[in-house]
């Protein structure tokens, strides 16, 4: 089977899964069908030849925090029916915005030209987690060292500001 | 670079030193680590150095900006007292460090050659921001404020992002040398619009830093529920590195394209003056109206950042200085007096509050009252000849206008700082001699000896810049 024709069949996929998270009425049936989505979209990343990428999407977003919204979800009162608070005007604005951004994309995409890759210059490895890590460690060794800085103050943070304090809370 | 490595390693020892050190004696430490830090930054001086193959520039210009925000770092630190006697609700280890390891973003803004150390500069200072705000965790002001600026600038974060993909899309390089190699030698016909959009994004993320007026919201409500000593190291600090970065971005990286972005700043820049100027004469908060008139010296500061003369990163030096002084001590005494009138008013941080402080407390009066004419602009004060070297540049390249509207702004300026010398001098109230530390003393004298040796021999620091 070609290529392009696994990409026909993921992009129907995503959009199939990011429609029902849409349009499933229970939550966690919607945060499921969004882990999903992410799938789809590593599997995206993985025919651009970026198996890093699509690695760290499925650890990061489709493990760390799809977890963290299911946590925040499982703490909502679900048992609870909220009526349906739009009104018609939210409605009827909601289908403008929509439909112009629709109008724009359309006509961007009628006019965009696709370039083509060089293939005297195309290296198929360049994805792979060897020549990241050789250019995460050599050109970019600063900025990756400092990143190490950034995280430690969000830990120091995290911690200083998690901790539990007694006493009046005050204006 | 050095002071970069040394403030992180400085950072975590501090961390370490708190389980045995008594908060006091942190204090110094922490003071000791910063003058260290200064004087590994003055020892690269007269030296141009790459560091990292092209990751980090240090070289006068850089070397002077990180001295002025390591200076107001020291003011904070020398200011904060060890952060009272309060033993079970602050932990002085934490705060030193992490103000510590938000001086290294400070630095990393004012040195980078990548746009990727920009970001992550940036980030880091915002991110020590945005706990230090939300760390009087019992006060629902703080902790409305650490979220609200948390939200804000995570989304002024993404505007950044957004224009450095697009720069880079465009340009196909993260390095300023790079950048600048291809625009010179691509067709202005030929380059993608999408750099226009690119570089307003960059511009948008890092106004919105330094609090200019369509993006100024959250400052008020941020400087206001952040602890003062905080709020002091926000507006000095994180205002010091911002426009370093701005200056570097928009002037000297994006200099050739000042058509693209005149306009849009100068609308920024006018909104910002307008804007700051009139809503700080109506706060009855001293704290909100500094608020306030941080936000319209960022307008201040634009002004010559539109300009872009030779003589405009002197001239932001020159300005940052004066503000950083002015602001740390006019922060420094509302926040003893502040901390005096908890529980003896219903709002301390207002202007009533500080009604006779003259009268027990001279020496804090003066310093606040010099603090005041000095953002005020008045001859004789450093902050005279911040907005005097504004004006020229403006003048030299034949902007009336914005000039015209920033002298009117400046005068409407002089209506609300007087009204805090007023209340200190004029205003009869009851406030008792105030104690202040040994350090506290010296870090408000020097500042104000240093805002009025500026205002009368500008030329002493005008040549080194």
């Amino acid at each position: 089977m070609e290529v392009s024709n696994y990409w026909y069949f993921l992009s129907g996929l995503t959009l199939l899964s990011a429609l029902m998270v849409v349009l499933s009425k229970n939550p966690i049936h919607s945060v499921l069908y969004l882990v999903f989505t992410f799938f789809c979209i590593s599997g995206h990343y993985v025919l651009l030849n970026a198996q890093f990428l699509m690695a760290v999407n499925i650890i990061v977003y489709a493990g760390a925090i799809m977890v963290l919204f299911l946590f925040v979800i499982m703490m909502f009162d679900l048992k609870k029916n909220i009526p349906d608070s739009k009104t018609n005007l939210t409605k009827l604005a909601g289908t403008v915005v929509a439909g112009s951004v629709l109008v724009i994309l359309v006509a961007a995409f009628r006019t965009i030209q696709y370039p083509t890759p060089d293939e005297s210059t195309f290296n198929p490895n360049n994805g792979m987690v060897e020549n990241l890590g050789k250019v995460l460690y050599s050109e970019y060794l600063l900025p990756f060292e400092l990143v190490t800085v950034l995280f430690f103050v969000a830990m120091v943070g995290s911690v200083m500001l998690g901790k539990r304090e007694v006493g009046d809370r005050n204006f | 670079m050095t002071p970069v490595i040394a403030l992180s390693l400085f950072g975590i020892i501090n961390l370490f030193l708190g389980f045995t050190f008594k908060r006091q004696s942190l204090q110094v430490v922490t003071l000791l680590f910063i003058i260290c830090s200064m004087a590994l930054t003055a020892m690269d001086w007269n030296h141009e150095y790459l560091w990292f193959g092209d990751m980090m520039k240090t070289n006068n210009l850089s070397i002077n900006f990180s001295l002025i925000i390591q200076l107001a770092g020291l003011l904070v630190v020398a200011f904060s007292n060890g952060f009272g006697k309060d033993e079970v609700y602050t932990q002085p280890a934490e705060y030193y460090a992490i103000l510590l390891f938000s001086l290294v973003g400070a630095l990393l803004m004012v040195s980078f050659q990548n746009l990727i150390m920009l970001f992550v500069g940036l980030e880091i200072l915002s991110v020590a921001m945005y706990v230090l705000t939300g760390s009087d965790k019992r006060n629902l002001r703080s902790n409305e404020a650490a979220l609200k600026y948390f939200l804000m600038g995570s989304f002024a974060t993404g505007f950044l992002l957004f224009g450095i993909a697009l720069v880079y899309g465009s340009t196909r390089s993260l390095y300023i040398s790079g950048i600048l190699y291809n625009l010179s030698h691509t067709a202005p016909e030929s380059l993608p619009s999408f750099l226009y959009a690119g570089i307003i994004l960059m511009g948008i993320g890092l106004l919105f830093k330094i609090s200019a007026a369509p993006f100024h919201f959250w400052t008020p409500d941020v400087y206001e529920g952040a602890p003062t000593i905080f709020t002091m190291f926000m507006s000095t600090v994180v205002k010091t590195a911002g426009f370093a970065a701005i200056y570097h971005i928009l002037d000297v990286t994006f200099g050739g394209f000042q058509k693209n972005w005149i306009i849009t700043v100068y609308f920024i820049t006018i909104i910002t003056l307008i804007l700051g100027n009139i809503s700080a004469a109506y706060q009855q908060s001293a704290k909100r109206m500094l608020a306030f008139s941080s936000i319209s010296h960022a307008g201040y500061m634009l002004l010559t950042v539109c300009a872009n003369q030779p003589s405009t990163s002197s001239n932001i030096l020159y300005y940052s200085l004066a503000y950083t002084l002015a602001t740390a001590v006019s922060f420094a005494v509302l926040m003893v007096v502040a901390e005096y009138q908890t529980g003896r008013t219903e709002k301390p941080e207002n202007f009533d509050a500080l009604n006779g402080l003259a009268k027990n407390n001279p020496s804090l009066a003066f310093a606040f009252t010099v603090a005041l004419l000095s953002l005020a602009g008045i001859p004789l004060t450093a902050g005279f000849w911040g907005k005097f070297f504004v004006f020229t540049d403006m003048f030299n390249k034949n902007l009336t206008y914005p000039i015209i509207i920033a002298v009117l702004m400046s005068a409407v300026g002089i209506y609300y700082y007087f009204k805090g010398i007023i209340s200190v001098y004029f205003n009869s109230g009851e406030i008792e001699k105030i104690e202040t530390s040994f350090l506290f003393k010296i870090a408000l004298w020097s500042a104000c000896i240093g805002t009025l040796v500026l205002g009368i021999y500008p030329t002493l620091l005008k040549s080194i810049f």
